[in-house]
């Protein structure tokens, strides 16, 4: 048995992961150079909520999100900000409270249903765990909901097939990358088209998630 | 690489350079060895290192911590914020948990991480799948890591409401090596199994290897996988600078001693202990200059041995024993929770699953909080009485048992583990 040379050369799949179409799970391959694209846009979403140069961002995703979640790790760095990360999950909502209290997080992405429960079970108030935070960006309509209710600067995060897109709070239309996707309405759905050479390609690819497009760039939920 | 060669290559890396490196930088290093009257010029040798160098512990890094206002405890030696630190420090991540406040880790670049080698003798090689079934609190360094061997990594939860997709990716991408398997993910393979009728020896046969870790693995849980067909190769913290893990001889988890120099001491002093007895793992960092551990007691009690392994490395090799802190003295027998882990998980009924309850280290008896996921046949009263008899022929003490469903203990842990010590 020998070890491996340091190191072998990276493989052309940088990693499969996944997109839910209503619920149901859809294996998703993607490149080293899709990872960098969507870098880009998540660059372009830290702008706009503010997250700038010796910020931190606190990133709460799941593992089998990382197709999502690493470009918006990635993207920390490119506005000079730093990430640290929390799963969503109802148990770990203890780590996204106290980090938020440790590393004074500026904005917080990824809170979930799962997290306020868990929250809830720590009989923590959402206005003091996140009362610090510039935005805090929900990942799903009952978060979305919770937080808003609890007064807080909300915004959303979405996972629209392998790209996201993301409104910063006060604003209704989450802001996707029109120069890299296309997104049309088909029946009240959204339907996704890649403008960039991506791995693994969607041509009209059915998100399944509900809404319109009311000029290209925006998106509203319904 | 010759033992000499190791030697050489830590009195380098220690003397030459992380030494001054982190009194100059560190907060913590430095108030500690001021308070010890200790410069970094007074150590030219490793005698000097082990006689003078005082040592740091968990409770010296929460201090500073509480002190300062500093969350990384006094063990940052970059600034975040200096401009020539852009790009390079990137992230901050943080340990587990278990027992706590999570401790926020710092983190610079990206890239591989010296468990290629471990990676590697799982069996992966160039062109495979490789399943990465974590969490994300830990950062892209295992990411990094499977794709350094040339590898793709398939992306799962350790929870257990991602176990179907781990099925359906086992199957249909046949991964060969998977990073990690634990104690409650085996639970809950187990049962998804059994309730969707999953083949598990279909499953698991494209695997050459798997990592276990996080805590220690009982006999039966190890039984249940090896007829899936899989090869465990048990994982062990190295006093938090790194990680030691098993080769195919499974005789010890090697400890990358080019990477760690790892000291086995009397738990209760400085003096070291020899090869092969039981002493407190004490650990230095001897690649890490972003937070560097120095002679930091991790409360782990080990044998370690430096015999050349009959795979040919001649880096040492690790057995976790137990955690000095949660050692109980009942009428005055040790009581580690390893000793009753067997027990324990030999009564079907509780997957192993347990807590040693410990208000103070000498107790007048040995009280155990165990989950069960059924009662069994003759109710609760009769698993208590099972769970005692086992109990005490494994310890020679018999202990008061406060059952509890399963669940309650599952909730208190990361999905990897549960804390097995608890106060109350």
């Amino acid at each position: 048995m020998t070890f491996a040379k340091e190191f072998e050369p990276m493989p052309a799949v940088w990693g499969v992961g996944r997109v839910m179409v209503a619920g149901e799970v859809v294996p998703w391959p993607v490149s080293e150079a899709d990872i960098v694209d969507e870098t880009d846009i998540a660059e372009q979403h830290y702008r706009a909520l503010g997250l700038a140069d010796d910020d931190l961002v606190l990133v709460v995703a799941l593992l089998s999100q990382a197709i999502h979640a690493v470009p918006l790790e990635a993207g920390a760095g490119r506005v000079g900000a730093l990430y640290s990360s929390a799963d969503a999950t109802r148990f770990d909502a203890f780590r996204t409270a106290s980090l938020i209290r440790q590393l004074q997080a500026k904005v917080v992405i990824g809170v979930d249903a799962e997290v306020v429960t868990g929250l809830d079970d720590l009989e923590r108030d959402l206005s003091d765990v996140f009362g610090s935070v510039a935005a805090v960006v929900a990942a799903d309509a009952t978060a979305f909901a919770r937080l808003t209710d609890a007064g807080l600067p909300t915004g959303r995060w979405l996972r629209l097939g392998p790209t996201s897109a993301v409104s910063v709070p006060g604003e209704d239309a989450l802001a996707y990358d029109a120069t890299r996707w296309q997104v049309d309405e088909d029946g009240g759905a959204l339907v996704l088209t890649n403008l960039a050479e991506r791995f693994t390609p969607c041509d009209r690819f059915h998100t399944g998630v509900r809404g319109s497009v009311p000029e290209p760039g925006k998106l509203l939920l319904s | 690489m010759p033992r000499a060669e190791i030697e050489r290559l830590r009195e380098e890396k220690l003397l030459g350079d992380l030494v001054p490196w982190s009194y100059e930088r560190s907060g913590l290093i430095r108030e500690t060895w001021d308070a010890a009257g200790v410069k970094p010029d007074d150590i030219q040798t490793m005698d000097d290192y082990h006689e003078k160098v005082p040592f740091i512990d968990k409770d010296a890094i929460r201090s500073y911590r509480d002190r300062h206002g500093d969350p990384y405890g006094g063990l940052l030696c970059l600034d975040p914020a200096d401009p020539s630190m852009k790009g390079i420090f990137s992230a901050i991540f943080s340990t587990s948990g278990t027992t706590g406040d999570p401790t926020p880790a710092p983190y610079a670049g990206r890239g591989p991480s010296m468990l290629v080698r471990e990676f590697w003798e799982l069996g992966a090689r160039p062109g495979d799948h490789f399943l990465h079934c974590l969490f994300t609190f830990r950062g892209p360094g295992i990411h990094d890591t499977i794709r350094g061997i040339g590898a793709t990594p398939v992306f799962v939860d350790h929870q257990p409401g991602d176990v179907e997709q781990l099925f359906r990716f086992s199957t249909e991408l046949r991964p060969t090596g998977w990073y990690t398997l634990s104690g409650p993910l085996i639970m809950m393979i187990e049962e998804a199994a059994a309730r969707l009728g999953v083949d598990l020896q279909d499953v698991c046969s494209s695997y050459k290897g798997v990592i276990f870790a996080g805590e220690p693995l009982g006999p039966r849980a190890r039984q249940r996988v090896e007829e899936w067909g899989l090869e465990l190769f048990i994982q062990t913290s190295l006093g938090d600078v790194g990680a030691a893990t098993e080769c195919r001889e499974h005789d010890g988890c090697h400890m990358w001693e080019d990477c760690a120099y790892i000291e086995t001491l009397d738990p209760e002093g400085a003096k070291p202990v020899a090869d092969g007895e039981r002493g407190e793992l004490v650990s230095t960092t001897l690649v890490d200059k972003i937070a560097p551990l120095l002679r930091y007691r991790s409360d782990d009690l080990v044998r370690v041995s430096r015999e050349e392994c009959g795979c040919g490395r001649t880096h040492g090799r690790v057995w976790p024993v137990g955690r000095k802190g949660d050692e109980l003295l009942v009428d005055g027998v040790s009581v580690l929770p390893g000793d009753v882990w067997g027990a324990v998980e030999s009564i079907d009924e509780t997957n192993g699953l347990f807590q040693m309850i410990r208000p103070a280290r000498e107790v007048d008896a040995l009280r155990l909080r165990v989950g069960y996921a059924t009662e069994g046949p003759g109710g609760l009263p009769a698993l208590r009485a099972r769970i005692e008899d086992a109990v005490e022929e494994a310890v020679g003490v018999r202990p008061e048992i406060e059952l509890v469903e399963r669940d309650v203990l599952l909730r208190q842990g990361p999905p990897h583990k549960i804390p097995r010590v608890t106060k109350a």
